[in-house]
């Protein structure tokens, strides 16, 4: 009896822990998904104006949109900072595998728990400062923009992937990999009298400028889109241990009522059978 | 006059989406002022004033910092690094990084890695104040 009464206090105090940090998702969630909604369009838009801006460039060597030949990959992964949000880091780290086989990478990763995976596997890491990803700032997107734009024109790396998780529904979150260098064209109307394009500076000195931009931009966005899924993630996970646990409890008061009511029976049978004798 | 539809952004939200009949901006080359049925176009774009007239004839004025410009088929696309409307800007914020950047460039000579940043800085600051006004 004593044993389940410990039990059913421990259980307890589990289920305070997991309904408070239920509730904090639950707060940080409409924030982060308001921020999420904000970001998006710029991604979106800025794939369009350059595609729009080198439509028509004859050059076949645009730095930035050209593929080439080599097949080093850098990928951007962006986890979080803790566990306990279901299968939201694993999802990822998951992701990745799939997708590079077997093929070496070195990885930009954002969040602690990405630093650590990694630190481990001992890939080669551009940077293991930003561990931050809930108040990541629009700066240090910049910053990692530059970094990346920087190795892929430097021939460190020929293809550059982001890893995050993409937030659809409360209840459907996806890890994703999106390929961010070389710029994949997005598709734009065709028009009916073509004409060149005029340019102020020259197409790529254009985008040697504006590519940066583009990068810390997309990568903005995705980390609020990934920040919004790890939150609704964790309120789910919470919100579902908090669930056992009630269940866990009443299983528990149960078996510890039957218990009592058996030592009582047991109690009142031996008072009876000496009381006869 | 005749309008053209516009899209402004900046990573952190959409500043602007509907019909303009002018937009005026500072890029690389200088400032270039685009009007309906532009030719296609392309320019990075500097630090300085931009300004909107819209579809009612009315003016918006907005500091511009980096990004690109383009048009399209006749439509315009602007990605900003950020774009900030008269209305929204810190003016005293603004004077306090403007005197911060002088200082600073008075310390600071014209080969230094520092010299760079901080007068980009300025050029921010000078533009945003040029803006509130």
């Amino acid at each position: 009896m004593k044993d389940i009464k410990l039990r059913i206090r421990s259980v307890e105090s589990t289920m305070q822990i997991t309904k408070a940090m239920q509730l904090v998702a639950t707060s940080k969630l409409r924030r982060a998904k308001e921020r999420m909604e904000n970001s998006k369009p710029y991604g979106k838009i800025a794939r369009e104006a350059i595609s729009a801006a080198v439509a028509r460039c004859e050059d076949p060597n645009i730095p930035f949109l050209t593929p080439r030949e080599g097949n080093r990959r850098c990928y951007v992964v962006i986890a979080g900072e803790r566990g306990l949000a279901g299968g939201y880091n694993s999802n990822i780290f998951k992701a990745l595998d799939a997708h590079a086989g077997d093929a070496d990478y070195c990885v930009l990763p954002i969040g602690r728990k990405a630093i650590d995976k990694y630190q481990r596997m001992h890939k080669e890491l551009l940077e293991d400062t930003q561990a931050r990803v809930e108040g990541a700032s629009v700066d240090d997107c910049y910053r990692m923009a530059g970094m990346l734009a920087e190795g892929y024109e430097a021939g460190r790396f020929d293809e550059v992937y982001l890893v995050y998780t993409s937030f659809r529904t409360m209840m459907d979150q996806e890890a994703k990999v999106e390929q961010l260098l070389p710029i994949q064209k997005a598709h734009l109307p065709e028009d009916a009298t073509p004409v060149s394009t005029v340019y102020e500076l020259e197409p790529a000195e254009t985008l040697r400028r504006v590519v940066p931009d583009y990068l810390a931009g997309k990568l903005y966005s995705s980390i609020c889109d990934s920040f919004a899924s790890e939150v609704s993630m964790r309120r789910n996970a919470m919100d579902s241990a908090t669930k056992n646990a009630d269940a866990m409890i009443s299983d528990l008061r149960l078996k510890f009522n039957r218990a009592r009511q058996g030592a009582i029976t047991q109690e009142i049978t031996e008072i009876v059978a000496g009381a006869e004798e | 006059m005749a309008t053209f539809h516009l899209q402004i952004v900046t990573p952190d939200r959409m500043i602007f989406d509907g019909q303009v009949e002018r937009f005026v901006a500072r890029t690389a080359g200088g400032d270039v002022c685009i009007l309906a049925k532009h030719i296609d176009y392309a320019a990075p774009l500097g630090v300085g004033q931009a300004h909107i007239v819209d579809e009612n004839g009315k003016t918006r004025t907005a500091a511009c910092n980096s990004g690109l410009l383009t048009v399209y088929n006749g439509e315009a696309m602007v990605m900003a690094t950020t774009f900030e409307w008269s209305d929204e800007i810190d003016r005293d914020r603004a004077e306090r990084s403007r005197q911060a950047a002088e200082e600073a460039l008075k310390a600071l000579k014209r080969e230094d890695v520092e010299y760079a940043v901080n007068s980009a800085k300025l050029k921010r600051a000078i533009a945003r104040i040029n803006a509130a006004e």
